[in-house]
C-alpha cells in the first residue's frame, strides 16, 4: 500500500443534515440517539481523519432548514493555522491541542446555530444541494491556495436524517454534475443505510474513513441497485420507452402533437407517399 | 487576418507580461471585427486602417510600476468568460458535429510546440470530453484529410473513449501534402444529410494550410450545404483565407484564426455550447429508451454471462463477456455504456441523468452584479467559500443578494449552475 507522500493534502468536507424538526421527532421515536450522539460520532470521525496524517484537511458543514452554516474551520481564524482565540482553552488531558479545539469549536457552534435559527413550517424534507454546492465551493478555494507542488484529494460525506426534496431535482443534479467534473471520474461513492443508528460511528469509521485508494482493499458492503429510467412529465410514471421533446427535454410516455411545457407544435410523421411512375406508352406498331 | 504585422510587432517586446497585455488588446479588436462582418459584406484589412495605439492603455502608477494595470487587465479577462449567455433564444441540444482536421504538410510547423498537429490533436481530444459533458445526447464524428483526399477517422458515435483513442493513435501519423476542403465537405455531407431533421448540422474545420485543391467548383458545393442546412465553421491557423471566409459567412457558422495555443483553445471551447437553433430545424418527438442497469452477479442462478453488442464489432481486446449491462427495452440487446443507439433496433438509448445534465442550457443562471468592496463593508466573507473578500470588486446575485467573491462567481457561473443561496429556499426553480 502506498504511503501518502507529504506534499498530498486530504480534504474531508462532512455535510451534516440537522434538520430540528427530524430531530425532534427523532428524539420521541428513540431517545438514546439524539443529536448530539450523532455529533459526537461526527467528531470522532472528523478527529480521526486529522490525524491519520498531518496534511489532512477537515470542514464540517450543518445543513439547517433555511441555511448551510460552516461549524468548522471558523471564518476568523486565518485558514490552516492559528488557533488564536481568547476562549480557546488548553486541554488538560493531554489530547492534541487541534483537535480539543476543534470539538469545543463545533459544540459551540452547533448550539448557537440551534438557538439562533427560527424554524418556520413543519416539513421534514432536508435541503441538501445548498451544503453541497457550498461545499465544493470551498473546495474549489482550498485547491486554489494550496502551496505549488502540492496535490489535493477531496471528498464529501453526507450524514442525511430526513428524506429528500423533490422540488430540489434540478438544482442537486446541477452540483452533482459539478462535483463529478472536479473528481474527474464518476462520483465513485458509497451510499449506506446504517440498520442500527445508535451505532453511527462505528460505521463511519469503518466504510468512510479509508479514502478512495484504500477502498479497493476492503471488502465493503455492496451496492445498491439504482433505478435510473425516467419519470413522464405527465402522470410521473417510471417509463422505459418515451418521447422526448427536442426543444426542452421533457420525457412524455405517449406520442401528443404539443409539447404542454414549452409548447411547441410538433411535426407528426406522415407514411411516405410513393409517387407512382408514369409508364411510357410504347407506341403500337 | 494577416499575421504577419502582429507577429513582427511582438517578437520585437521580449517582456511576456506585456506580451499577453497585447494580445488581449488585439484579441479585443479583433471581436469588434468580426460583429462588423455582418454589416458590410468585406471589410477594412488590419493594414489599410490606421494604426492603433495599444501602447497607450498602458499606465504607470508614481513608482513606474504597471502592476495596477496588468491586474485590471487580468481581472477583465476572468469576467470575460462569463458574460457569453444567450439568454432566452433556443439553443439546438441534440447536435450531430464532425471535427475536419487538416493533416497537411503545413501542420509539421512547429510555431505550435511540439509541432501544430500535436497540439491540434491534444486540444481536440480535450475538446471532445468537454462536448460530451455539455451535450450528452449529440454525437461528434473526425475526419481527416490530406494529399488532396479526405477520409473518416472515426464515425459519428456518442460515445467519448472510441474518438480519443482514434486520436491518441493519429498522433503518429505523417502529415503530407495538400488538404481538400471540397473532399472533406462531401465526406461530411453525405452522412450528414440523412440525420433527422430536429438536430442541427455542424461541421468544424480546422484548417492551417493556406491552399486547398477541390476536383470541382467548391462555390457549388456551398451551395449545396446552405440548402441542407448545414453550417460549417472554421478555425484557421494561419491566416484568414477567402474561400473559408465565403464558407462560413453563407452557411451561418464563424471563422477565426488563432493567435497562440490558450488562443486556440478558447476558440475551440466557443463550439462546445450549443448554437442557437436556426428558425428551420424541425421540432419533434424523439422516441428514446431507459434501460435498467442489471448487476448481476454470479451467485444469482439466473444470471447468464453475455456479450455486449458494442464489443462484438471492436477488435480491442479485453473479454467481452459481462454480467451486468444495459438491456435495450425493444429488443433486449445489451450494452455496456450509454448512451448508445441500439444496432439491432435503432432506439437511442439514455439514461435520465443524460437529459438532466443539458437542463442548465434551458435555465441559465444569471449574471452577478458587480459592485466595488467598498460599498460593502459589512459583509467580509463570501458566502460560498468563506475566503476573505480581497478583490476589488464583489458579486452579488439578483434574487438573493448574497455576496460573492470573484473565484467563487467564475466556478458557480461555468460549473455549477445555480447560485448556493438561492437553492436553500423551496421554490421550484
Amino acid at each position: 500500500m502506498m504511503m501518502a507522500s507529504e506534499d498530498e493534502v486530504s480534504l474531508l468536507v462532512i455535510v451534516v443534515d440537522v434538520n430540528p424538526i427530524w430531530w425532534g421527532q427523532q428524539a420521541n421515536r428513540e431517545p438514546q440517539f439524539t443529536l448530539s450522539k450523532c455529533l459526537d460520532a461526527v467528531m470522532v470521525m472528523g478527529n480521526s481523519h486529522l490525524v491519520m496524517t498531518r496534511t489532512n484537511k477537515l470542514a464540517i458543514i450543518a445543513s439547517h432548514c433555511q441555511e448551510s452554516h460552516f461549524l468548522y474551520p471558523c471564518k476568523l481564524w486565518k485558514f490552516g493555522d492559528g488557533h488564536g482565540d481568547e476562549n480557546a482553552s488548553t486541554s488538560g488531558d493531554g489530547k492534541y491541542e487541534l483537535l480539543s479545539v476543534a470539538n469545543d469549536f463545533i459544540a459551540e457552534e452547533i448550539k448557537n446555530l440551534m438557538s439562533r435559527t427560527e424554524v418556520k413550517g413543519n416539513q421534514t424534507d432536508t435541503l441538501l444541494a445548498g451544503s453541497l454546492a457550498k461545499a465544493l465551493c470551498y473546495i474549489h478555494r482550498v485547491a486554489k491556495e494550496l502551496e505549488a507542488g502540492q496535490e489535493m484529494k477531496s471528498r464529501i460525506l453526507v450524514v442525511k436524517a430526513a428524506e429528500d426534496c423533490a422540488l430540489q431535482y434540478m438544482n442537486f443534479m446541477n452540483v452533482i454534475f459539478a462535483a463529478q467534473k472536479q473528481a474527474c471520474d464518476i462520483t465513485g461513492g458509497l451510499y449506506l443505510k446504517i440498520p442500527q443508528k445508535i451505532a453511527l460511528a462505528q460505521y463511519l469509521l469503518w466504510v468512510f474513513l479509508p479514502d478512495s485508494d484504500q477502498r479497493s482493499q476492503l471488502v465493503l458492503p455492496p451496492p445498491v441497485h439504482v433505478d435510473y429510467r425516467a419519470a413522464c412529465f405527465c402522470h410521473r410514471n417510471l417509463i422505459e420507452i418515451g418521447y422526448v421533446c427536442s426543444v426542452c427535454l421533457s420525457i412524455f410516455c405517449n406520442f401528443s402533437p404539443i409539447c404542454t411545457t414549452c409548447e411547441t407544435a410538433f411535426k407528426i410523421p406522415l407514411p411516405q407517399v410513393v409517387k407512382s411512375k408514369k409508364k411510357k406508352l410504347k407506341p403500337s406498331t | 487576418m494577416n499575421a504577419i504585422p502582429i507577429c513582427c510587432f511582438t517578437r520585437a517586446t521580449p517582456n511576456a507580461i506585456i506580451f499577453h497585455i497585447l494580445q488581449f488588446l488585439i484579441e479585443l479588436h479583433l471581436e469588434v471585427d468580426s460583429i462588423k462582418m455582418d454589416e458590410e459584406p468585406e471589410r477594412a484589412k488590419r493594414w489599410e486602417g490606421g494604426y492603433e495605439r495599444t501602447w497607450e492603455i498602458l499606465k504607470e502608477d508614481e513608482s513606474g510600476s504597471l502592476k495596477a494595470t496588468v491586474e485590471e487587465i487580468l481581472f477583465q479577462a476572468k469576467r470575460k468568460r462569463v458574460f457569453e449567455s444567450h439568454g432566452q433564444v433556443r439553443l439546438g441540444m441534440m447536435r450531430h458535429l464532425y471535427v475536419v482536421i487538416d493533416t497537411s504538410r503545413t501542420m509539421e510547423d512547429q510555431d505550435l510546440k511540439p509541432n501544430r498537429l500535436t497540439s491540434t490533436l491534444k486540444l481536440v481530444e480535450y475538446f471532445v470530453e468537454e462536448y460530451f459533458d455539455q451535450n450528452p445526447i449529440s454525437q461528434v464524428g473526425i475526419i481527416t484529410t490530406k494529399n488532396k483526399r479526405a477520409e473518416k477517422l472515426t464515425d459519428l458515435a456518442g460515445n467519448p473513449k472510441k474518438h480519443i483513442d482514434a486520436l491518441k493513435k493519429a498522433k503518429d501519423s505523417t502529415c503530407g501534402g495538400e488538404p481538400s476542403l471540397y473532399n472533406s465537405l462531401s465526406l461530411a455531407m453525405q452522412t450528414l444529410k440523412h440525420m433527422p431533421g430536429h438536430s442541427s448540422r455542424e461541421v468544424l474545420i480546422i484548417f492551417s494550410s493556406l491552399t486547398t485543391c477541390d476536383p470541382a467548383n467548391i462555390y457549388e458545393l456551398v451551395k449545396t450545404l446552405k440548402a441542407l442546412k448545414i453550417r460549417v465553421s472554421v478555425i484557421g491557423l494561419s491566416a484568414e483565407v477567402r474561400v473559408c471566409t465565403v464558407l462560413t459567412r453563407e452557411t451561418g457558422g464563424s471563422y477565426h484564426v488563432i493567435l497562440d495555443e490558450s488562443h486556440f483553445r478558447e476558440l475551440l471551447m466557443f463550439h462546445v455550447k450549443p448554437p442557437p437553433a436556426t428558425s428551420s430545424s424541425e421540432c419533434s418527438l424523439i422516441r428514446m429508451g431507459f434501460p435498467q442497469h442489471t448487476i448481476a452477479s454470479i451467485s444469482d442462478q439466473d444470471a447468464k454471462p453475455s456479450f455486449s453488442q458494442a464489443h462484438l464489432d471492436s477488435t480491442s481486446g479485453g473479454p467481452g463477456l459481462s454480467m451486468g449491462g444495459y438491456f435495450c427495452p425493444q429488443c433486449q440487446a445489451k450494452y455496456t455504456e450509454l448512451p448508445v443507439e441500439c444496432k439491432v433496433c435503432g432506439l437511442t438509448l439514455v439514461s435520465a441523468p443524460h437529459l438532466a445534465r443539458s437542463f442548465h442550457h434551458l435555465f441559465p443562471l444569471e449574471a452577478f452584479q458587480e459592485s466595488p468592496l467598498l460599498l460593502h463593508h459589512t459583509e467580509r466573507f463570501c458566502e460560498a467559500c468563506q475566503g476573505e473578500l480581497k478583490d476589488k470588486s464583489v458579486f452579488t446575485c439578483p434574487s438573493c443578494n448574497s455576496v460573492f467573491c470573484v473565484e467563487c462567481d467564475l466556478f458557480i457561473h461555468d460549473t455549477l449552475h445555480c447560485c448556493p443561496s438561492c437553492i436553500h429556499s423551496r421554490s421550484a426553480p
